[in-house]
C-alpha cells in the first residue's frame, strides 16, 4: 500500500483535480447571472467521478481488457435501444435516466472501444486491409449510433482514433486511399440522410459567420469577443459582460474557455493550458509492460488531446460548433466520469511497472 | 508477469514519445500564439466590440410644453403613452416577427414593411416605433413574456393631448410626425424620424419654444435588450410653458353659441390686443393627430366640404358686405367728400353709369345723413359717397385700415384677402377698372374679399378713435416658472382724425341701440356700437353648398361687428355666422350674448 502511495502519479493527479476544479468556479460564473446551480451538480459529479477513479484503479490491468468488448456490446445494446425508445416515444427516452440525473452513455464508450483497439493492434504487428477495416468498423457502429441518438460531438470525437492508428502503425498507401475514399462517400451519404438541418447549420455556419443573434455564427463571434476583449488580465470573475449578460451562448460546456479568457485574461488561459499540457506530457512519457497498454495510452490520450484541441479552436472560430466539452472542465457529468475512468486505467498502466 | 506480450522495440518507443512530444509543442505553441494574437494584439478592437455590445444610447423624448390660458387653465399637455419598438438586430425569423407585429399593432403587413423600410438607413440596433398607444393589455403580455420575442421593446414616452378635446381646436393646431422630406432640410436638424412637429395654429406657431430639449442616456443591457442599468443620463428638458391671453371660460361660451351653425367668432380686449376668444366651426379633435391616424379618417377630415381643419377666424374668406360701409364712412369723412350735414335721399333704388342699383330697403330710407345710414345700413348714401370717389382712394383707407393684408397675429398661416383696385384689375384680367364696380365696393361687395381677423383689427381701430392695435394670441412664454417671452400691448396710429372716428361711433351707437339694423345686440346699460353686414353669396360657389337644405343654400353669410362700451371700449368682437342670413337676426344676438357674458364676468355689469 505504502508502494502505491509512492509511485502513484500523485503530481498529475492534482493537476487534474485542480482543472476539475477550475472547471466548477468557472460554472458558477457561467450560471451567476442567472442563479443556476450546475456548479452544486458538477462538484457532486467530481465526487462520484473520484470515487470511481479509485475503484477502477483498484482492479486488474488483465481484468479491465478482458472485460472490454463486454462492455462495449453492452453499451451499444443501450445506445441501440435509446434510439429506438426515442422512435417509439419522445417520453419513453427518461426511462435511462437514473434517477433525477441523465446519463449520456455515449461518453463511456470510449472507454471499452480504446481497450479493444489497443488489444487487436497489439496483436497485429502489422495492418492488413481486413485488420484495419475491422479496426474501422469497431469505430465505425458506436459513431453510427451515437449520430443517431443525435450527438454530433461524441461521433466526431471517436473518429479521432483513427489518425491515432494511422500514425502508431505502418499503414499500406493502398489501405489509406481506399479508405480516405470510403470515409467520405460514408460522409457524403451521412450528410444527405443522417444530419439533421441544424447539424448542418452548424457545420456551414463557421464558414459563414451571421449577425443573427441564434445563429451559431453569431455564437462564434461572441465567443471571439469575449476571449479578445478579456486582454491580459481579465475583466475580473463574475464581471465579464459577455459571459454574464448572456451574449456568450454554452457558456458552461462549448465556450468556457470564453468565460475564463474573458474574466481571467490571457494570464490564467495560459496557466490553463499549461496545466494541460504537463497533464499530456507526463501521460505520454512512461514505461509499460504489454503493447496493448501502450496502445490504449496513446490512443486515450490521442483522444483527450484531440477533444481539447478541438474545443479551444472552436470558441477561437477555427472549427465548427459541434458540441464539444474542455476535457475534465467543462460541465457534464458523463463526461467527467468517463475521463476519470480512463485516467483512473493510464494511472495504474503506471504504476504497475514499478510494482512488479 | 507477461513475459512475452512486449513485442515493440525501444526504437520505436522512443520515436513514438518523442513524435508525440514534437506534436503537444507544436499543438500548445499555436494555441499559446492563437489566444495571444486575440487577447494581446487585438485586444483593443475586441474590447470594442465587447463595450457595443453592452451599451446603447437611447434618446429621452422631451415633454412638450403646456399650452395654458390666460387663467392658467390647461389646453395641451402630454400624457403617458406605450410605444412599440421593433429592434431588427434582434429578429430570428422575419416572418414571424412580422405575424406578431401585425397582431400587436392591428396594423397590416404592408403597412409595417413600409415603416421599416423607412428605417433602411439607420443602424441595426435602432428602435422602430410600430405602434403608439399601445393598449396597457398588450404592453403587459409583451414585457411578461420579453425573453420570447426580443426583437419588440416597450417605450414609455409622452404624447400630447388636449384635455379639453375640440376646445379652441382651431387656436391650438395640431401635432404630427415630422416627414423625410422635412428632416433633410437644415433648419429641422435637431429632429429625427419618428418625432412630432406642430402643423398649425399655436403649436405650429411656437413650435421652438414648445419642442424642449431631447435628453439621452447610455444604458447597459444584456443580449435579451434587458437594461441592466442605466450609465449615465441627461435628462430631457421640458418645452416652454406658453400662456395665451385666451379666457377658457368665455372661449367654451362663444363655442357654445354655434349650436348648428357654422363660422367663426372672434373677441379682442382693447387695452392689449390680446384675443380672448378665438371660434371656428366646425371644429375638430386635435388629439387625433398625435395618435396614428388612420387614411381614411384624414381624408374625411381634410375633404369635409365645411373645413374643419382650417381656421376660418384667420383663413376664411368672405364678402364683407355692409360692415365695410364703416371704411367707406371715414374714406368720405377723412377726404373732405362729406360731412356729418351731408345728407343724400334714398328712394330704394337709384341708377348709376345706366344701371339701377337698390338699397336693400327697396320702399326707400327717405333722407340719410352719415348716422342715419349707418344706423340703417343704407345702401343708396353710400352708393353716392362711393361714386364721388376713385377706387383706388378707397383701396389705400381699406389696407390702411389692415384690410387685404395679414393682420399680423401671432398664428401661422394667415390668409391676406384683397382689396381690388385699377393696378389689381389690370395685373389680374388685363382690364381697367370701370366706375361701375366702384358703387358695388362701396357697400361691401365685388371682388372685396376678407378675413373675419382683419374685420376685428378694423372695429378694433375704430373703437380705439384710430389706435390700431396689435392683435395677438400669446400673453409669455415661461420656462421652468421664469418669462422668457412677453408680448408687450403695442398701437399704431391710424393716419384719420379722431372726429371723424367719433362721427362713425356716433353711426355705429345709433346702429345698435337707436332701433338701427343691429338692434337686437342692444343691452341696456351697455353702450354696444356695431354694424351688420349681410353679404351675398353665390349659391354655387358656398362650399357648404352640398351640406345644406335648400332653403339654406342661398342664405347669406351674416356678419356683425361691435365694440362696448362706447366710451372707453374694453372689448370689440366680430361674429360671423355663415349662411345665417339676415345679420340682425342671427350674428347680433350672439354678439349680445357674448357682450353679456363677458361683461358679468367682469363684475362691470
Amino acid at each position: 500500500m505504502k508502494d502505491y502511495f509512492k509511485y502513484f502519479d500523485k503530481l498529475t493527479f492534482i493537476l487534474l483535480i485542480v482543472l476539475a476544479l477550475t472547471g466548477i468556479l468557472l460554472i458558477y460564473s457561467a450560471g451567476f447571472s442567472l442563479n443556476e446551480t450546475n456548479y452544486l451538480k458538477q462538484a457532486a459529479w467530481l465526487l462520484v467521478a473520484l470515487a470511481v477513479f479509485f475503484i477502477v484503479f483498484s482492479l486488474k490491468i488483465d481484468f479491465v481488457f478482458r472485460n472490454a468488448s463486454a462492455v462495449y456490446l453492452l453499451l451499444l445494446f443501450i445506445l441501440a435501444l435509446q434510439i429506438l425508445a426515442g422512435h417509439i416515444s419522445a417520453g419513453t427516452k427518461s426511462w435511462f435516466r437514473l434517477g433525477a440525473v441523465g446519463m449520456q452513455f455515449s461518453e463511456f464508450i470510449k472507454i471499452p472501444l480504446a481497450l479493444l483497439l489497443a488489444k487487436i493492434l497489439a496483436r497485429y504487428p502489422l495492418l492488413d486491409g481486413k485488420v484495419f477495416f475491422e479496426l474501422i468498423a469497431l469505430i465505425a457502429l458506436p459513431v453510427a449510433l451515437i449520430i443517431l441518438q443525435p450527438d454530433l460531438g461524441v461521433s466526431f470525437i471517436l473518429c479521432s482514433f483513427i489518425p491515432t492508428i494511422i500514425l502508431l502503425k505502418k499503414v499500406r498507401p493502398l489501405i489509406l486511399v481506399s479508405s480516405l475514399m470510403l470515409a467520405m462517400l460514408c460522409g457524403l451519404v451521412g450528410w444527405n440522410s443522417l444530419l439533421k438541418d441544424y447539424q448542418k447549420n452548424r457545420i456551414i455556419s463557421f464558414l459563414n459567420p451571421s449577425k443573427y443573434k441564434t445563429s451559431i455564427g453569431y455564437q462564434i463571434i461572441q465567443s471571439k469577443i469575449a476571449i479578445g476583449s478579456g486582454g491580459l488580465s481579465g475583466k475580473g470573475y463574475l464581471k465579464g459582460s459577455q459571459s454574464q449578460y448572456q451574449f456568450l451562448p454554452a457558456r458552461r460546456t462549448d465556450f468556457i474557455v470564453s468565460v475564463i479568457g474573458e474574466e481571467m485574461g490571457f494570464i490564467n488561459i495560459a496557466i490553463l493550458f499549461f496545466i494541460f499540457f504537463v497533464v499530456f506530457y507526463r501521460q505520454f512519457k512512461f514505461n509499460f509492460q504489454n503493447d496493448e497498454e501502450f496502445y490504449f495510452i496513446y490512443l486515450f490520450n490521442g483522444l483527450i488531446l484531440f477533444q481539447f484541441l478541438v474545443n479551444v479552436t472552436m470558441a477561437m472560430g477555427f472549427f465548427p460548433v459541434l458540441g464539444i466539452p474542455l476535457p475534465f472542465v467543462s460541465y457534464g457529468g458523463s463526461s467527467l466520469l468517463s475521463f476519470f475512468v480512463g485516467e483512473a486505467i493510464i494511472f495504474r498502466i503506471k504504476i504497475n511497472n514499478y510494482l512488479t | 508477469m507477461y513475459p512475452n506480450r512486449k513485442k515493440l522495440s525501444a526504437a520505436y518507443i522512443k520515436k513514438a514519445t518523442s513524435v508525440s512530444a514534437v506534436i503537444l509543442v507544436i499543438i500548445f505553441l499555436g494555441i499559446f500564439a492563437a489566444f495571444w494574437n486575440i487577447q494581446i494584439v487585438n485586444y483593443e478592437y475586441f474590447r470594442r466590440l465587447a463595450i457595443q455590445n453592452i451599451t446603447r444610447s437611447i434618446d429621452l423624448p422631451a415633454p412638450r410644453g403646456l399650452i395654458v390660458d390666460s387663467k392658467r387653465a390647461v389646453l395641451s399637455e402630454n400624457k403617458i403613452n406605450f410605444t412599440l419598438y421593433l429592434v431588427r438586430e434582434n429578429v430570428v425569423d422575419m416572418e414571424k416577427t412580422m405575424r406578431l407585429a401585425s397582431f400587436f399593432s392591428a396594423k397590416k403587413n404592408d403597412a409595417l414593411r413600409a415603416i421599416i423600410a423607412k428605417y433602411k438607413k439607420y443602424p441595426q440596433f435602432y428602435r422602430i416605433p410600430i405602434k403608439t398607444n399601445l393598449a396597457r393589455s398588450t404592453v403587459i403580455f409583451i414585457e411578461s413574456r420579453q425573453e420570447e420575442f426580443p426583437e419588440f421593446v416597450i417605450g414609455v414616452e409622452p404624447t400630447r393631448t388636449y384635455p379639453l378635446e375640440n376646445c379652441a381646436a382651431n387656436v391650438l393646431g395640431y401635432i404630427s410626425e415630422i416627414t423625410e422630406a422635412e428632416l433633410n432640410s437644415p433648419e429641422r436638424h435637431e429632429y429625427s424620424l419618428g418625432d412630432f412637429i406642430g402643423r398649425s395654429g399655436i403649436e405650429k406657431q411656437f413650435e421652438s419654444y414648445l419642442k424642449g430639449v431631447k435628453g439621452s442616456q447610455v444604458v447597459i443591457k444584456d443580449n435579451l435588450e434587458k437594461i441592466q442599468k442605466v450609465e449615465s443620463e441627461i435628462k430631457p428638458l421640458i418645452g416652454a410653458t406658453v400662456v395665451l391671453t385666451l379666457d377658457l371660460e368665455l372661449q367654451k361660451f362663444v363655442e357654445g353659441l354655434f349650436v348648428d351653425q357654422n363660422g367663426a367668432a372672434g373677441v379682442v380686449d382693447l387695452r392689449t390686443g390680446g384675443i380672448l376668444a378665438m371660434v371656428s366651426k366646425p371644429d375638430y379633435n386635435p388629439e387625433i393627430f398625435s395618435q396614428e391616424m388612420e387614411r381614411e379618417q384624414w381624408l374625411a377630415l381634410s375633404n369635409d366640404p365645411r373645413k374643419p381643419l382650417q381656421n376660418k377666424f384667420l383663413q376664411g374668406i368672405y364678402s364683407p358686405g355692409s360692415v365695410f360701409k364703416i371704411i367707406m364712412a371715414l374714406v368720405g369723412l377723412q377726404e373732405k367728400i362729406i360731412s356729418p350735414a351731408t345728407v343724400v335721399h334714398c328712394s330704394g333704388s337709384q341708377d348709376f353709369y345706366g344701371r339701377e342699383f337698390h338699397c336693400w330697403n327697396l320702399s326707400g330710407h327717405g333722407t340719410m345723413d352719415i348716422f342715419s345710414a349707418l344706423q340703417n345700413s343704407c345702401n343708396i348714401f353710400f352708393y353716392n359717397l362711393g361714386k364721388r370717389l376713385d377706387i383706388d382712394t378707397i383701396a389705400r383707407y381699406a389696407r390702411m385700415m389692415g384690410l387685404g393684408n395679414e393682420s399680423g397675429i401671432d398664428m401661422p398661416n394667415e390668409n391676406k384677402g384683397l382689396v381690388p383696385g385699377s393696378a389689381w384689375k389690370m395685373k389680374t384680367f388685363g382690364q381697367r377698372w370701370f366706375p361701375g364696380e366702384t358703387i358695388s365696393v362701396a357697400i361691401g361687395h365685388g371682388s372685396l374679399n376678407v378675413t373675419p381677423v382683419q374685420l376685428l383689427k378694423m372695429i378694433a381701430t375704430v373703437a380705439l378713435r384710430g389706435r390700431m392695435p396689435s392683435l395677438h394670441l400669446l400673453q409669455r412664454i415661461e420656462r421652468q416658472g421664469k418669462k422668457i417671452v412677453e408680448f408687450p400691448p403695442a398701437f399704431t396710429r391710424v393716419p384719420i382724425a379722431v372726429e371723424n372716428f367719433q362721427v362713425v361711433i356716433d353711426g355705429l351707437f345709433r346702429c345698435v341701440n337707436n332701433g338701427g339694423t343691429g338692434g337686437s345686440a342692444a343691452i341696456a346699460g351697455l353702450d354696444i356700437c356695431g354694424k351688420t353686414g349681410t353679404s351675398q353669396i353665390i349659391a354655387k360657389e358656398n362650399p357648404n353648398y352640398k351640406t345644406l337644405t335648400k332653403e339654406k343654400r342661398f342664405m347669406p353669410n351674416s356678419w356683425f361687428v361691435s365694440f362696448a362700451p362706447k366710451d372707453n371700449p374694453r372689448v370689440a368682437m366680430v361674429v360671423l355666422v355663415e349662411n345665417g342670413g339676415d345679420a340682425g337676426a342671427s350674428a347680433a344676438p350672439l354678439a349680445a350674448r357674448i357682450y353679456k357674458k363677458y361683461f358679468e364676468n367682469e363684475r362691470l355689469f
